[in-house]
C-alpha cells in the first residue's frame, strides 16, 4: 500500500520518492460517504414534501441521485485529468461564467425569489455555483502566473479583476454566494503573498464596507440582523425558530434517522439550506458532531495535498476549492444554529441542489488530480 | 514548490477553519444539551394542537336515582391564525355571537399562535350559532359544565366545580377521585400548516369517564327540610337555619340543609352574606360553608340528652330520684341558674329531664363525675370527628380533663362552656337512642360506572354497644316524654311516636342576645328511623328552643315519616302514666 510519508523524512531514511503513484482514497472515501449520506437525509427530508407535491416521495432523491452518478463519474473523470492542463481553459471559463451570469439577469428563472438559474432544455442551471470553481481555478492559475509581482498593486488588481466582476454579479442577488467567491479568491492572493498586513487591511475594509452597506442598506437586510437576535418576535423568523426547534429537540443521540418532525413542512424546503437542522433532529449532538468530523476530514485531507503539492498552482487549486467548502460548511451551520443572521447557502455534498453538487465532485476531482502528483514515499 | 510563507499561510487558514468548526460543535452541544428540554417542549406545543380531552365527570344521585349534579354539553371556541381567511368577519362574528370587547378578541385572533382560546364553557346553542357561520379558523370544541338541576339544593353539601371540572368544597371535592375520571388526549401531532399527520394520528388516549357516585340524600327530604327551614328563617328573621335528616341505625344522611343556601350553577355570586368581609374571598367562604360540620356550638339543652345517658350508664340516677330545683344552684361560688327563675320545685329526675331543669343535671352530672362523664363522652364519639365524608369537618373543643372542676362539669352537664359540631351531637345522639351503636355519619353510598353497573359500595365502620342496650331503650323512653308531655310537646306529629329535646343556647359571649334555638327529634321513638337536627341561628322575637324549633320538626316529621313508610300508630300510653309538668 501506498503510504505519504513527508519528504525529508523518506529521504532520510534513505527511501526513494516516486511520483504519480499516490492517490488520496481518505479523500474519495469521506467525500463518498458524505454524497450518500446526503441522498439518505435528502430521501429523509423531502420524502414528505415531495409526495405530497408529486405522489412521490422519492421525486427528490432520484433527481438528487442522478447528478450525484453524473457528478461522481466527473469527479472521477476529472481526477485522471492533468490539473495542470486547467490553468488552458482558465480564462475562457471566467469569461464563459462572467457571460452566463449576465444571461441569468436578463432571462433567469425565479425561484425562491431571486434569479439564479437558467433554464437548459429541461434542466435549471445555477451559473454561480460554476463560478466558485472557476474563480478558484482562474485566480490561481493567474497568481501563480504574476507571483513575482503579486506585492504590486497594479498587478494584484489584475489578478483579481475578473473574479470580482464575477463576485458582484452574484453579489447583486445573492449576497452570501458573492461573498463566498471573493472570499475564494481573496485566500488565493493571500496565500500566493508573502505579505500579510495589506491583505488585514483590505479584510478590514471589506468588513467596514460590509457593516455601513447593511445599517444603510435595505430594511431587508436589516431586518435579517433583528430577526438573528430575536426569531420570536418576528414573523420571518419563522425559518430560523423552527431550525432551532428542531436542532433542539434532537438531544443528543437524536430521534432517530426519519423520525424528524420538523421536516414534515415546519421547515420549508427542510432538504434544502436547512437539512443540518434535520440531521440535528434525528441524529442528535453525536450525529451532528459526526458530520462536522467528517467535513473537517474531509478539509484536513485538501489541506494536506495543498502542503504536500510540488507546484504553487495545485497548491493554489486545492486552497480556493477548500475555501469554498469550508466556508459553506460553516457559514451553513452558523445560520441554521442561529449564530449568525440567516442568510442562504447550502451545506456541500448534502444539501439538494444538482448544479452544486456537480461542481463539489469536480472540485473535489481537481483536488484528487492533485494529490496524484504529491511526494509520497513508497515502501518495498 | 511552494514557499515556505505560502505553507505557512495554508496551515494559519486551516487552523481558523478548525477554530470555527469547533465554535460551532460548542455551538451546537449548547443547542442541543443545555437548551433541549426548552426547544423540545416548545416544539411539541406546537405539534400538539390539541391536549388533553376532559373526562365525563361522574354524576352525583340522590337515593332515589335522580341526578343531583350532572354534566352540560358546552362548547369551548379558539381559533387557529393560519386558517383564518377573512379576519374581520371571524373577529366581528365572534365578538356579536359571544358578545365580546372587540379589541381583545382582535388581539387574539392576530395572535401569531398555533392556537388562542377565545372563550370556554359557551352554551351549546350560543356556539351552534357560530359553526353555521362555517368561519374558517375557527374552531368549537364540545365540552363538559358541570350542571346542577335544583340550582341551590342541598349546595353546602353538594358543592361546586372549577374550571376544569375539578371539584372545589363539598362532595364533588371529597369524592374527586371517583368523579373526575381520568382526561384523555389527542397528541395529533400538525404541520406546520396546521394538517394533522396521518401516521400521528392514531395516538389519541380516550379519556375514562369518572364513576357515578350514589349518595344518601333523599331529594324530596331534602326538599321539604329546605322549605320548612326557609319558611322559619324568613319568619324568624334569623341568620341562618340547619337542618339535618339522617338515619340514625346506619349514619345515612337524608337531609343536610343550611339555609340560605347559595346557586351552585353561580357559586360565585354571593347570595345571604351580611356585608361584614373586606374581601370577596372571605364572604364566599362563609357563603360555601356547611355549619353542620365546619362549625362548633355549645349545644346547651339539647346535650343533658348526653349527661343522662350518662348517669343511666353509670347506674348513679334512677328515673324516679327526686331533686328540688329552687331556680338555680351555687356551685362552689358561683351561683348558675336554671332556666326557671322560679324554680321547678321538687322533682324526679324523669321530671328534671322533661323539664329540662339545670339544676337537676348540675346534681346528676356530679354524681356521674369528672371521670365517668369523659368516658362517656368518648364512647359517644365527642372527642373524635364524626368521620363524615365532607371536607372541613371541626373538632370539637372540651376542656382538659384535668382541669374540669365543679363549675365545669356542672356546666357542661347542662350543655355549655364547650362546644361540638352539630353532627357530633346528631351521632351521639343516634347511638344512645339506636340501641347503643356508634355510626358514621356519611353519605355516600356506592358508586357505578358509565354504563350504570355498581361499581364499589362504600362501608362504614360502626362501633357496636358503646352503651348498654338497657340505657338506650331508657333514653328513648324519657326522650319520648319529653315530647309527649315535657318542654318539646311543640315537637309532637299526630299519629306518631317521636322522642326529642330542645335546646336554647345563649351564643357568646354571653348577654348579647343572641341565641340558636334548636330542636333534637326522632322518629318512631320506639324504633328510629329517622333523626333530626334544627338549629335556628339567632332568632329575632321568641327564642325558646321549645316554642320555635320543635314546630319546625314536627312539620318536617309529618311530612318525611309518611314518605318514609312508617305507619301511623296511636300512642296507647294511657294519660296519667307520666305526670304532667308545668
Amino acid at each position: 500500500m501506498a503510504k505519504k510519508k513527508s519528504g525529508g523524512f523518506a529521504q532520510l531514511i534513505g527511501k526513494r520518492i516516486y511520483v504519480g503513484e499516490y492517490f488520496d482514497y481518505p479523500l474519495l472515501f469521506v467525500t463518498l460517504f458524505l454524497v450518500i449520506f446526503g441522498l439518505v437525509m435528502v430521501y429523509s427530508t423531502s420524502s414528505y414534501t415531495a409526495e405530497l407535491k408529486t405522489d412521490n416521495a422519492a421525486y427528490y432523491l432520484m433527481r438528487q441521485g442522478a447528478f450525484a452518478v453524473v457528478g461522481i463519474i466527473a469527479m472521477l473523470g476529472v481526477s485522471f485529468y492533468d490539473y495542470r492542463r486547467w490553468k488552458n481553459w482558465s480564462l475562457i471559463m471566467m469569461i464563459l461564467v462572467i457571460v452566463l451570469l449576465f444571461l441569468v439577469m436578463l432571462l433567469g428563472t425565479t425561484s425562491h425569489g431571486a434569479v439564479r438559474w437558467l433554464q437548459i432544455g429541461p434542466f435549471q442551471f445555477q451559473p454561480s455555483e460554476l463560478a466558485k470553481l472557476v474563480i478558484a481555478v482562474y485566480t490561481a492559475h493567474m497568481s501563480t502566473i504574476k507571483v513575482r509581482q503579486i506585492d504590486d498593486w497594479v498587478e494584484l488588481g489584475k489578478i483579481v479583476a475578473c473574479p470580482i466582476v464575477a463576485s458582484i454579479l452574484i453579489l447583486d442577488e445573492n449576497l452570501s454566494t458573492g461573498l463566498i467567491c471573493v472570499a475564494i479568491m481573496a485566500i488565493v492572493v493571500f496565500i500566493t503573498s508573502p505579505k500579510i498586513k495589506r491583505f488585514f487591511l483590505i479584510g478590514f475594509g471589506g468588513i467596514a464596507v460590509i457593516a455601513v452597506g447593511f445599517l444603510l442598506g435595505t430594511s431587508y437586510r436589516m431586518e435579517r440582523i433583528n430577526i438573528w437576535l430575536n426569531p420570536e418576535k418576528y414573523d420571518k423568523g419563522y425559518q430560523t425558530l423552527q431550525s432551532l426547534y428542531a436542532i433542539g429537540s434532537g438531544g443528543v443521540f437524536g430521534k432517530g434517522l426519519g423520525q424528524s418532525i420538523q421536516k414534515l413542512g415546519f421547515i420549508p424546503e427542510s432538504h434544502n439550506d436547512y437539512i443540518f437542522a434535520v440531521i440535528c433532529e434525528e441524529l442528535g449532538l453525536f450525529g451532528a458532531i459526526c458530520v462536522i468530523g467528517m467535513f473537517m476530514f474531509l478539509i484536513w485531507r485538501c489541506i494536506v495535498i495543498a502542503y504536500n503539492t510540488r507546484d504553487l498552482f495545485g497548491a493554489l487549486v486545492v486552497v480556493g476549492i477548500t475555501t469554498h467548502i469550508a466556508a459553506q460548511v460553516l457559514i451553513n451551520i452558523a445560520v441554521v444554529t442561529n449564530t449568525i443572521p440567516p442568510t442562504g447557502v447550502p451545506l456541500p455534498f448534502i444539501s439538494y441542489g444538482g448544479t452544486a453538487l456537480c461542481c463539489l465532485l469536480i472540485e473535489i476531482g481537481i483536488v484528487l488530480a492533485v494529490s496524484r502528483h504529491l511526494h509520497v514515499a513508497k515502501q518495498y | 514548490m511552494p514557499k515556505t510563507y505560502t505553507r505557512k499561510k495554508i496551515f494559519a487558514f486551516v487552523l481558523i477553519i478548525f477554530m470555527v468548526g469547533i465554535i460551532l460543535s460548542i455551538r451546537l452541544g449548547y443547542l442541543m444539551i443545555a437548551q433541549s428540554e426548552y426547544y423540545l417542549e416548545k416544539a411539541e406545543a406546537l405539534h400538539d394542537r390539541e391536549r388533553s380531552i376532559k373526562a365525563k365527570r361522574g354524576v352525583i344521585y340522590d337515593r332515589n336515582g335522580i341526578e343531583l349534579a350532572s354534566n352540560k354539553p358546552v362548547c369551548s371556541i379558539s381559533v387557529i391564525h393560519s386558517q383564518i381567511t377573512d379576519e374581520d368577519q371571524v373577529v366581528k362574528a365572534l365578538c356579536n355571537v359571544l358578545e365580546l370587547d372587540e379589541e381583545t378578541v382582535r388581539k387574539k385572533v392576530q395572535a401569531n399562535t398555533i392556537r388562542e382560546k377565545i372563550k370556554s364553557n359557551v352554551d351549546k346553542e350560543v356556539a351552534d350559532k357560530l359553526r353555521d357561520m362555517k368561519l374558517s379558523g375557527v374552531m368549537i370544541d364540545e365540552d363538559y359544565k358541570r350542571y346542577y338541576p335544583y340550582d341551590s339544593l342541598a349546595s353546602k353539601v353538594l358543592g361546586f366545580t372549577g374550571a376544569d371540572n375539578q371539584g372545589i368544597v363539598g362532595l364533588e371535592v371529597a369524592y374527586e377521585d371517583v368523579l373526575a375520571g381520568v382526561p384523555g388526549s389527542i397528541l395529533t401531532l400538525t404541520n406546520a400548516h396546521g394538517k394533522e399527520l396521518e401516521n400521528e394520528a392514531e395516538s389519541r388516549i380516550e379519556p375514562i369517564a369518572g364513576d357515578n357516585l350514589h349518595v344518601s340524600i333523599d331529594l324530596n327530604m331534602q326538599k321539604y327540610a329546605e322549605q320548612v327551614a326557609t319558611k322559619v328563617m324568613k319568619s324568624k328573621q334569623a341568620k341562618r337555619v340547619s337542618v339535618v335528616l339522617m338515619n340514625p341505625q346506619n349514619g345515612e344522611i337524608y337531609a343536610m340543609v343550611n339555609v340560605p343556601e347559595y346557586n351552585l350553577n353561580e357559586p360565585y355570586t354571593l347570595v345571604g352574606v351580611d356585608n361584614i368581609y373586606d374581601n370577596e374571598q372571605d364572604a364566599l367562604n362563609y357563603m360555601w360553608r356547611n355549619f353542620c360540620i365546619n362549625d362548633t356550638y355549645e349545644p346547651g339543652s339539647t346535650f343533658k340528652l348526653v349527661t343522662a345517658t350518662a348517669a343511666i350508664e353509670e347506674k348513679v340516677v334512677n328515673l324516679e330520684d327526686t331533686f328540688s330545683c329552687p331556680g338555680f344552684r351555687i356551685v362552689e361560688d358561683r351561683k348558675i341558674r336554671c332556666h326557671k327563675v322560679g324554680g321547678h320545685g321538687t322533682e324526679t329526675f324523669r321530671e328534671g329531664f322533661m323539664n329540662s331543669c339545670n339544676p337537676v343535671f348540675m346534681d346528676v352530672g356530679a354524681r356521674v363525675g369528672v371521670s365517668n362523664m369523659y368516658k362517656t363522652y368518648e364512647k359517644l364519639g365527642l372527642f373524635e370527628k364524626t368521620g363524615v365524608d365532607l371536607p372541613g369537618e371541626a373538632s370539637s373543643i372540651m376542656h382538659k380533663q384535668e382541669n374540669v372542676k365543679a363549675v365545669e362539669l356542672a356546666t357542661m352537664s347542662f350543655g355549655q362552656s364547650f362546644q361540638i359540631t352539630p353532627m357530633q351531637l346528631l351521632r351521639a345522639a343516634s347511638a344512645a337512642i339506636n340501641g347503643g351503636d356508634l355510626v358514621i355519619p356519611h353519605f355516600a353510598m356506592y358508586t357505578t360506572n358509565e354504563e350504570g353497573e355498581k361499581k364499589e359500595e362504600f362501608e362504614y365502620t360502626r362501633k357496636k354497644g358503646v352503651i348498654q342496650k338497657e340505657t338506650s331503650d331508657t333514653m328513648k323512653e324519657l326522650l319520648e316524654a319529653v315530647v309527649a308531655e315535657g318542654s318539646g310537646s311543640k315537637g309532637q306529629v299526630a299519629g306518631y311516636r317521636i322522642g326529642g329535646k330542645t335546646a336554647t343556647s345563649e351564643k357568646l359571649p354571653r348577654g348579647n342576645g343572641k341565641y340558636i334555638s334548636s330542636f333534637l327529634g326522632f322518629a318512631p321513638a320506639n324504633n328510629p328511623q329517622v333523626i333530626g337536627l334544627i338549629m335556628i341561628d339567632e332568632p329575632v322575637g321568641v327564642y325558646y328552643g321549645g316554642t320555635i324549633a320543635a314546630p319546625v320538626m314536627a312539620e318536617l316529621f309529618s311530612n318525611i315519616l309518611p314518605y318514609l313508610g312508617i305507619e301511623e300508630e296511636y300512642i296507647e300510653t294511657e294519660p296519667g302514666s307520666f305526670e304532667v309538668a308545668e
